[in-house]
């Protein structure tokens, strides 16, 4: 039993007939062909394949592709601007060595860069920012060059770095 | 502190935070990891394991499984060849060890939850799972063997019956007379102390793709990387196909840690389904299998007994202990006893040692190497007891270790430990460095700190821990350098990468070595068909031997290209000067590509570089709740020469979250049946940004004598001393109660346990 459906993925429409249990990370992976989505735990808590869903992040391995039929999805390779260049988040892990293995790294991408945005906050302590990357796993850096991401990126948008 | 790093030849790239040559990929998506790999008409692998920890394989029916939707093939124990997963380190191996090896699907026992008992392969990752749902196993059970201790004592139950027992492997290492130097003693500290089964758990899973293409008989296999010379020489024999027809291609690694890219049983299963079928096979395990298959490591019992002089002097070191293997011996599973004794006299200077070692068998998932293998371990009860020493005999902590450490004076310094264990110290300043790591921490302030919050009532501790790491081991690595157009640099190695940067420092290595830009050279280790031979990543070893090799190479291609050019130039070979990617003399010059040279390294060395090490954390205790917050942790570690100050603090600060982590929080607990209590990540504890503290990272460099370019392991450095340093805290906090510190985990119950019994509850 499949079921067609059609889901906006970084701007384009992908159409599949899909089992009704198909996963919608498998159908970003599989269906869509954007492999920068990880899959490292399916259970909802590494937080390695977060994408946004409308605008809003979420883990991917916790949803069915059917959930999303007629709706909007951002992944990774969705987040660089329209010119190719890095996001600013992109370019500040690069540059505080915030990630060493990669496989994290999307995931992180997609859940922080709500607090990017134009309403996102001016400034953020340590602290806030450690407990806004809870909801994602990152085995190889100990997290402290990602908080140090955040906040140089937080610092470009203010203008101040 | 986090960020010092002084390079130690000014202006040059060797020693300069260069950006990693692999990160735009990786953060656009565009990584390539086995997941990522597909091949046209590839099917799917899922393993079907034993959810019994003991008992006798009766029958396995896959009748229903064959006849399910999609499915292309099920196969058992019976139907694959009669082979076992061999040894990679054959150090200490005996025909008990190999008696213990495991075939790729069990035969006629199941020995641990988690064993593969037979595949199905099928047309989609859904429709094979579907399938091994349909396989029907029965099992005739016998009593598990779970706690380590009692299945070395155990005659009855007997894991592998042809080794007569559960211990495979009884190692003694040492020297002198231990038994003499601690009737000579004034304190004597003997302890059961226990470390606890916990592993590295990549965020990544394994995974494999494979491919046999009949007309030519080429087998080509994506995904493991940590020693994939070795894995493609494995298969090779398993197989009996000759090592030229298989082609080994590393992928984007999402972490190693010790675990990944050795060969397992899936290693042979997947390849072997690929020429059977003739199709290509992708297997990718899940979260729930990694927990019970890919190896464990950590789980040791010891009885140890640490002998001091009066004045302090250390005099003898006396341990038995008890490693535990799980249900069979793992390629690399002998090292953790090799390990663990290797690395038990630490930075001292001991008058005798002795090490009576056990690898035992129990039914759980086997060991093998996990980041600082047999070094967190030993790191850990020594410490713990020098700790207790100190306290005996009213000396500071810091200061008691000081007066042992082995003094410049002595250095070079070589003791046979038996079994070919060597320990081998090349160069360094051990009491330089302390001195410099307490002074950096600011170990006195942390101490008044201590001292002020115990006024206000708080369970404050601070604790230390000293370490060596004979890491960068051999035996050799070989590189070769080609000029490309445009005034490139093709580099290959033997080595490889598991997402620490490995490319990028040696690209380094290479340019610099070469006297051009970064951007000229590219390092390539990917492919087994582009590099002849090589060792892989493991000891961290990579930037020594690879890096070490690399600059042969580089004087190689410059050697060739100055006697080319001399004859196409007519001048004498001195008279050639090379920049770059161009040779010249008297105003004349070619470009070396047009010389048609290349360049080749090949670096041996039989012996390790050791590295000092030290850490020191400050806890306090909450007696609510038993939690412990660690304060402060401080790392320094001796790399010799630090090519990329920013990637070693990254490697030092990482290893040191994992190895808190793996002190307070992560645990692999068996129930008594054998089953395995947390398979996955809601019961096993994950570090998260807010679990863990902010950790500064000192890097030493006292440059090593045994290679060009004067480094030494980095990759496993800051994990080392975290138990022991956190053990030791944590015991200062509870004061007197402080002696039950005995055993890693410290989670918050036990923390409450502990504090009742310091108030004399």
């Amino acid at each position: 039993m499949t079921r067609r459906i059609a889901i906006k993925v970084n701007g384009s429409w992908y159409e599949g007939d899909v089992e009704p249990r198909l996963l919608l990370s498998d159908f970003i992976r599989d269906v869509a062909g954007l492999t920068g989505t990880h899959v490292g735990c399916e259970h909802g808590v590494c937080g390695a394949c977060t994408v946004q869903l409308d605008g809003a992040p979420v883990r991917s391995c916790l949803l069915l592709s059917v959930q999303a039929d007629g709706r909007e999805v951002t992944t990774v390779e969705g987040l660089q601007n329209a010119g190719g260049a890095l996001h600013v988040l992109q370019q500040a892990f690069r540059e505080t060595h915030a990630l060493q293995c990669g496989f994290c790294s999307p995931g992180f991408l997609m859940s922080l860069e709500p607090l990017l945005r134009a309403d996102g906050p001016a400034e953020l302590t340590d602290a806030a920012i450690r407990e806004a990357l809870s909801g994602n796993l990152c085995r190889c850096t100990g997290y402290q060059n990602i908080v140090a991401a955040v906040q140089l990126a937080l610092a470009r948008r203010r203008g101040a770095a | 502190m986090t960020k010092q790093a002084t390079p130690t030849l000014a202006a040059s790239l060797v020693g300069m935070s260069v950006l990693r040559v692999d990160d735009i990929p990786l953060l656009t998506g565009a990584g390539a990891y086995v997941g990522d790999v597909n091949r046209p008409g590839q099917v799917w692998a899922r393993i079907v394991r034993s959810e019994i920890a003991h008992g006798r394989l009766l029958r396995v029916d896959v009748e229903a499984a064959r006849r399910s939707a999609g499915v292309v093939g099920v196969f058992s124990g019976s139907d694959t060849p009669d082979v076992r997963i061999p040894l990679r380190l054959e150090w200490a191996a005996t025909e008990a060890t190999r008696a213990a090896l495991q075939p790729p699907l069990a035969r006629d026992r199941v020995r641990y939850v988690g064993e593969p008992v037979a595949v199905i392969v099928a047309t989609s990752q859904y429709a094979a799972e579907d399938a091994a749902e349909l396989v029907v196993v029965e099992i005739e059970e016998l009593p598990p063997l779970v706690e380590t201790r009692a299945a070395a004592e155990n005659a009855h139950t007997v894991l592998h019956q042809t080794v007569g027992g559960n211990i495979v492997n009884r190692l003694v290492f040492g020297y002198g007379d231990a038994e003499a130097a601690t009737r000579s003693a004034a304190v004597v500290i003997r302890e059961r102390m226990d470390i606890h089964r916990h592993t590295g758990v990549p965020l990544e899973t394994r995974g494999l793709v494979a491919e046999y293409e009949p007309e030519s008989g080429r087998l080509t296999v994506w995904g493991p990387t940590k020693v994939k010379h070795f894995n493609r020489s494995a298969l090779s024999g398993l197989l009996d196909i000759d090592e030229g027809r298989i082609r080994y291609v590393e992928t984007d690694v999402g972490g190693g840690f010790g675990v990944r890219g050795e060969f397992y049983p899936e290693d042979f299963v997947i390849p072997w389904l690929a020429i059977r079928l003739e199709r290509p096979v992708k297997w990718i395990e899940d979260r729930h299998e990694h927990f019970v298959a890919t190896n464990h490591s950590r789980e040791q019992s010891h009885d140890i007994e640490l002998a001091v002089a009066e004045d302090g002097r250390f005099l003898a070191l006396r341990d038995r202990n008890w490693i535990d293997l799980g249900a069979y011996v793992r390629t690399h599973g002998l090292t953790l006893p090799v390990s663990t004794a290797l690395h038990m006299s630490g930075p001292y200077a001991w008058q005798a040692l002795e090490i009576d070692s056990s690898a035992v068998m129990t039914n759980k998932t086997p060991s093998g190497t996990y980041r600082g293998p047999g070094i967190v371990e030993a790191t850990f009860v020594r410490e713990r007891l020098i700790d207790r020493a100190a306290a005996e005999l009213g000396l500071d902590p810091a200061e008691l270790r000081r007066r042992n450490m082995v003094p410049v004076e002595a250095l070079p310094q070589r003791i046979e430990l038996g079994h070919g264990v060597v320990r081998f110290l090349d160069s360094g300043d051990f009491p330089d460095a302390w001195d410099t790591f307490l002074e950096q921490a600011g170990y006195d302030d942390l101490c008044a700190e201590r001292d002020a919050a115990r006024v206000r009532g708080e369970h404050v501790g601070v604790g230390l821990a000293a370490y060596v790491e004979h890491g960068a081991v051999g035996p050799y690595e070989q590189a070769r350098i080609v000029p490309e157009p445009g005034g490139h640099f093709a580099v290959s190695v033997g080595v490889s990468g598991v997402g620490q940067g490995v490319r990028t420092v040696l690209a380094q290595v290479a340019a610099q070595e070469l006297g051009v830009p970064l951007e000229d050279v590219t390092v390539s280790h990917h492919d087994t068909d582009t590099i002849p031979g090589g060792f892989g990543a493991f000891a961290s070893r990579g930037t020594v031997f690879g890096g070490s090799a690399i600059m042969l190479a580089a004087r190689d291609l410059h050697k060739r290209a100055a006697a080319a050019a001399a004859s196409q130039l007519g001048v004498p070979a001195d008279e050639v000067t090379i920049e770059g990617a161009r040779a010249s003399a008297k105003g004349r010059s070619v470009p070396l590509l047009e010389l048609g040279c290349a360049g080749e390294g090949r670096f041996e060395k039989a012996t390790t570089e050791a590295s000092f090490g030290a850490s020191l954390a400050l806890v306090a205790l909450d007696p609510g709740t038993g939690k412990i917050d660690v304060r402060r942790f401080i790392v320094a570690y001796d790399v010799g020469r630090a090519v990329n100050p920013e990637l070693v603090i990254g490697q030092l600060v990482g290893a040191a979250a994992q190895g808190i982590a793996g002190a307070l929080m992560e645990e692999l607990p068996f129930d008594e049946t054998g089953q395995p209590l947390c398979t996955s990540f809601v019961d096993y504890l994950m570090p998260t940004a807010a679990d863990l503290p902010y950790i500064d990272a000192l890097i030493l460099e006292y440059p090593a004598l045994g290679n060009p370019l004067g480094a030494r392991g980095a990759g496993e450095g800051g994990i080392d001393g975290t138990g022991g340093s956190i053990a030791n805290a944590v015991a200062d906090a509870l004061g007197a109660a402080g002696v039950e510190v005995r055993a890693l985990p410290l989670r918050p119950e036990d923390v409450k346990r502990l504090i009742r019994l310091a108030a004399g509850e």
